[in-house]
């Protein structure tokens, strides 16, 4: 220890500031915010919630597609369809054609959305003739379904088919009936591929042209062009969901800002109040709580009544406000009982607050984190109740589109165009995830004994 | 203890009460005339129900009457099905309910409990990331998606195995129930691992769990005796509310699944506008909510002591 | 066991602790809560660890217990030796489990440390059954007697309760019974009298003293109660941010203080003694942020008698006498400031 200069042992001149508070200081709000922001999946879903809103409010400005407008041209069509369609000539009565050249069950004419044309050699020992149509090639079993023609006269061998065509494979079935009307055993079957056609009328009908003279017979033609396809109505489901996100998120946010507000006066007000009437409100909450809550949605909607034309949105908003309150109402109470019994309003009372200076500035603030966390968590759960009881054909009444609706429609068709259930559910679910994540966000955010944590 | 149950029965009679109160009122105010609707009956029975339900008389002497008829456990006759009792139709159609809602809150709460430990005990480890992007999904898609891709799944699984491994719809057997029942217990699952996870993190680092290893406990012995046990309680609390939800939410699986349960009952009777099955079926689901919260309350007082010897 | 062996044993000091650090792992970066400590502690007596908090003494003992939650925590470097044998990072030795049996804790707040739905009896007993085998009957039998041992008045009764229906000072009776049920050699207690009433502290003090003088163990005493100390200890560690400043039988610590920062805790105390009333004077400012220890003396920044070199270079240990060191340059020979209110050697106390 040789090595140490003797000016080392000097006192030390200038002591460090030992007091110094190295952290800036923040207000309630500015930490909150901060810490919202440094939470990566709060932050994500609030985006994703403005992007909600403005798919909602400007979607409709931008899209401007009517979601009633049928196009039946495009059924169920799923996204990204190819649009195309051949100009063919207005449709013309067919009665058969007996000199059609071939054998068995054949076309006379290739396949169009307009109309399907069969002709075929009558069947041996044919009482008549049924037609089937599939979409799946005829398996060993023979599953027909369900027939779209019975011809009883045996000498009947054409068939027209003009329903419901889209473009795509279709397997066409003939098969030999009894005179009973039993199914025999032999068949012919063939595969059709269906062409999507329009004629110069309906393209002009349809605002695909302006004018009949642009256009001939054979030309190619873009048909409207649905960008998230149609739903069984032919309706573009891309403005239908923006038209349901109206109806979903209105009841979605509206209805719990609503018994948010209504829990928040009627709580307070019990905690304020106190004693025997704090008692007697708190214990009709309790009674609230205690109704079954989707039975008694059901039951207040048909208590209101929907006359012919209406939607049914009103009576819903009224019927979640009335039946979910209460949890809103008790959360307040706590927190103002807990907010009455700290030391700081004492203090603030001893140096000469009045009552109005102390719900203003200590009331108020302190309960508005847990209040707007209610709000937040309350939406998800305002949103599936709307789409669970429009689901069972007890929310909104159609035509008015709502998520819920759209996937109650959408589940009929599952197997075929899953397109019509996965696109509601999808936003229902997203907008759910949202909600909800940020929700855990602000709790985290908000809950001041997290500060500095992390 | 005792004292306790007998306290909570009577508040739960008197809750029972104010349901079927409200029930009544709602029904009440439904705009127009029960029996002139077109399914309505023929001109003797419509004097009967009249004389029955006192239809001609003040609401507030039909309201007595329909407590007098309540309290002796009559919940009336139906008004499209013809002499079919209200009483029948829950006796026939609730049990199938009951075992699909007490399966499905078993599997909630069995999964809620054990996801919930394994994510709080795999912290910030893969199993923790996996469950809780799974439980995400569970609180966010809704439960009649869920319903409507299973039974794809279930349509795919039976056509790819070439039998039927498992039914897509109907009732009957323990392979009928086993889908829909994990289908209305998923998000109920899904928040229980939620709350389990929350409060098994909290038991974790908690200072008896210290204690318990500056003893030496093993750890399988911890997680047994110490953590699970006070985790688990903040799970039984909210499993009175729970089962209302599933009991309730019911309704879609038995739609989707073609389930001949109450909720699908009930769904029917509201669109036939059928005033008694909606208002026994009603009263009736309420009266077993408040039952099944009491019977969670009193289960929580065994568990825990702090409750039990108040 | 044989003459020799025995004597062996006799020899060997029971618990060694060497150059222990503890780092942890934290969002903000690495906290190094633990700088190299050095103790030992014998047979039947008393080591008292003194520091204020966020010092490092529960992370000191509680490293030895292997309660650290790993990750965050770990240990960087050192050794502790029970009886010449490792105990960090070891569950057991010589087939005896280290935790509940070579070294029983207990813990600042009774209230929390004890599991709130099972019986006090069968928090006692599980030790017993865990260590020795004991059946439940013979372990819950051995418990009540334990509480019996603990001044629990109708132990039996008591043993069936649950901890809410215990008072604060009755839980710390019980957690003490608790960690001695296996009879340790070590009992670890940290900060036992904190939580209690101040009447029932002195009570609590006693037992524990009652039950080293049967047991022959030997106790690791945590506290920032110089009171505390004076009435337990037979040797002292004061600890600041993280190491060891000061270390010396009560004696020397308390009348014979070398280093400024034990100076400052007396000065804080409150005294009954007539002939030695002060004002009290409380440290200024906070301990050094151990997010990055500085490079000198942890102290410097709010030591009345700092030196240039303090801020710089660490002090080694300047030892007074065998068992007595001070960890401040003013005891380096060369050190010219020699302040009258520390103990210096050969100077008379």
């Amino acid at each position: 220890m040789t090595d140490i200069a003797s000016s080392e042992f000097a006192p030390l001149q200038e002591q460090k500031e030992v007091h110094a508070i190295s952290r800036p200081s923040l207000s309630y709000w500015q930490d909150a915010w901060i810490r919202l922001k440094s939470n990566r999946r709060a932050l994500v879903s609030l985006y994703i919630v403005i992007g909600l809103l403005l798919f909602t409010l400007a979607g409709p400005w931008i899209w401007r597609t009517d979601p009633a407008f049928q196009d039946l041209d495009q059924v169920s069509q799923p996204p990204g369809t190819n649009r195309g369609a051949l100009v063919v000539e207005d449709y013309q009565p067919w009665f058969g054609d007996q000199f059609l050249a071939g054998e068995d069950l054949r076309l006379a004419e290739p396949g169009t959305t307009q109309a399907v044309r069969l002709q075929w050699d009558p069947l041996d020992a044919a009482g008549g003739h049924r037609v089937y149509r599939n979409i799946f090639p005829l398996g060993p079993e023979r599953a027909y379904g369900i027939p779209l023609a019975e011809l009883l006269d045996p000498e009947t061998d054409y068939f027209e088919d003009r329903l419901d065509l889209k473009p795509g494979r279709y397997y066409y079935s003939v098969v030999a009936i009894g005179p009973r009307g039993e199914l025999l055993d032999n068949f012919e079957t063939i595969e059709v591929s269906v062409q999507q056609v329009t004629t110069v009328i309906e393209a002009v009908e349809r605002g695909l042209v302006d004018d009949a003279t642009e256009l001939q017979v054979g030309d190619q033609i873009d048909l409207i062009w649905h960008p998230l396809g149609t739903d069984y109505l032919g309706r573009d489901l891309l403005a239908r969901l923006m038209a349901g996100a109206r109806v979903s998120l209105f009841i979605g946010i509206g209805a719990p800002f609503l018994f948010v507000l209504f829990g928040v006066v009627y709580g307070s007000m019990a905690g304020f109040i106190g004693g025997r009437t704090d008692q007697m409100m708190m214990r009709f909450a309790d009674f609230v709580v205690a109704l079954p809550f989707l039975l008694f949605m059901i039951l207040f909607k048909i208590a209101f009544g929907i006359g012919p034309g209406e939607s049914g949105v009103f009576p819903m908003l009224v019927a979640l406000v009335v039946l979910m309150w209460p949890a809103t109402a008790r959360l307040v109470r706590g927190q103002i009982l807990q907010i009455r019994e700290q030391g700081y309003i004492s203090a603030s009372q001893l140096l000469g607050a009045k009552t109005s200076y102390l719900i203003l500035r200590h009331m108020i603030p302190n309960t508005l984190g847990v209040v707007l966390v209610t709000v937040t968590f309350a939406i998800p759960s305002a949103i599936f109740t709307e789409a669970f009881l429009s689901f069972i054909g007890m929310g909104v009444a159609p035509p008015t589109p709502s998520w819920g609706s759209m996937s109650n429609e959408g589940i009929k068709t599952m197997l075929t165009t899953p397109h019509e259930l996965i696109f509601p559910a999808m936003f229902i679910s997203l907008t759910v995830l949202a909600f909800n994540l940020l929700g855990d966000g602000l709790r985290d955010a908000l809950d001041a004994r997290m500060r500095n944590t992390e | 203890m005792w004292l306790y149950v007998i306290k909570r029965l009577l508040q739960g009679i008197i809750t029972v009460w104010f349901i079927a109160t409200a029930t009544f009122f709602a029904m009440h105010n439904v705009p127009g005339d029960p029996l002139l609707n077109d399914r309505a009956v023929t001109e003797a029975i419509r004097a009967n129900l009249e004389a029955r339900y006192g239809l001609d008389q003040p609401i507030g002497t039909q309201y007595l009457l329909y407590l007098r008829n309540l309290s002796r456990g009559d919940f009336g006759i139906s008004f499209t099905q013809e002499n079919r009792e209200v009483n029948d139709i829950i006796r026939e159609h609730f049990p199938v309910s009951a075992i699909l809602g007490i399966l499905a809150v078993v599997f909630a709460a069995a999964g809620g409990v054990l996801f919930g430990a394994l994510t709080a005990i795999y912290r910030n480890r893969l199993p923790d990331y996996i469950i809780m992007f799974l439980v995400i999904l569970g609180i966010s898609v809704p439960s009649f998606v869920v319903a409507a891709l299973s039974q794809l799944m279930l349509v795919t699984l039976n056509s790819a195995v070439g039998t039927t491994v498992l039914p897509v719809a109907g009732w009957g057997t323990i392979l009928h129930m086993l889908v829909p029942a994990m289908v209305l217990g998923l998000g109920t699952m899904a928040y229980l691992t939620r709350l389990m996870r929350s409060s098994m993190l909290e038991v974790i680092s908690s200072d008896f769990v210290r204690t318990a290893k500056s003893k030496g406990v093993p750890p399988a012995r911890i997680f047994a005796k110490h953590q699970l046990r006070n985790a688990i309680l903040p799970v039984i609390t909210v499993l009175g509310p729970a089962i209302a939800a599933i009991t309730t939410g019911g309704f879609v699986v038995e739609l989707v699944f073609a389930i001949p349960g109450l909720g699908r009952f009930f769904v029917q009777a509201v669109q036939q506008l059928d005033y008694t099955v909606i208002m026994g079926t009603t009263v009736f689901y309420g009266a077993f909510l408040v039952f099944m919260v009491i019977v969670v309350d009193v289960l929580y007082g065994f568990i825990d002591p702090r409750v039990r010897l108040e | 066991m044989s003459r020799a062996s025995l004597a062996n044993e006799a020899a060997l000091v029971l618990l060694e602790v060497e150059n222990l650090a503890v780092e942890f792992d934290t969002y903000g970066g690495i906290v190094k809560a633990v700088r190299g400590v050095n103790f030992t502690v014998d047979h039947g007596k008393t080591l008292a660890i003194v520091g204020e908090s966020g010092c490092g003494k529960s992370v000191t003992v509680q490293s030895m217990m292997g309660l650290i939650p790993m990750p965050p925590g770990h240990i960087t470097s050192g050794s502790a030796r029970l009886r010449g044998t490792e105990v960090l990072g070891r569950n057991s030795i010589d087939g005896k489990e280290i935790r509940g049996a070579e070294i029983g804790m207990i813990f600042q707040d009774p209230m929390t440390s004890l599991n709130p739905t099972m019986m006090i009896g069968d928090q006692i007993a599980e030790p017993l059954q865990v260590h020795k085998g004991y059946g439940y009957r013979q372990a819950f039998d051995e418990a009540v007697r334990l509480l019996e041992m603990s001044k629990i008045p109708e132990a039996s009764k008591r043993a069936r309760q649950y901890p809410f229906e215990f008072s604060g000072g009755m839980l710390q009776r019980a957690m003490i019974a608790m960690a001695i049920s296996c009879k340790p050699s070590i009992l670890i207690a940290d900060e036992p009298t904190t939580a209690l009433d101040v009447t029932i502290q002195a009570q609590i003090l006693d037992l524990m003293q009652d039950l080293q003088h049967e047991t022959g163990m030997a106790i690791i005493l945590i506290t920032h109660d110089l009171g505390v100390v004076a009435r337990m200890a037979d040797d002292v560690a004061v600890m600041y941010a993280g190491k060891i400043v000061e270390h010396g039988s009560v004696d020397d610590v308390f009348y014979r203080s070398a280093h400024p920062y034990t100076v400052g805790l007396k000065e804080a105390m409150p005294t009954n003694d007539p002939t030695r009333q002060h004002e009290l004077h409380p440290i200024e400012g906070s301990p050094p942020d151990l997010f990055a220890p500085p490079p000198g003396c942890g102290y410097c920044a709010r030591c009345p008698f700092a030196m240039q070199i303090c801020d710089t270079r660490e002090s080694p240990d300047f030892f007074l006498k065998e068992q007595h060191f001070s960890r401040c340059w003013l005891h380096h020979e060369d050190s010219p400031s020699k302040p009258d209110d520390l103990y210096f050697k050969g100077r008379e106390a």
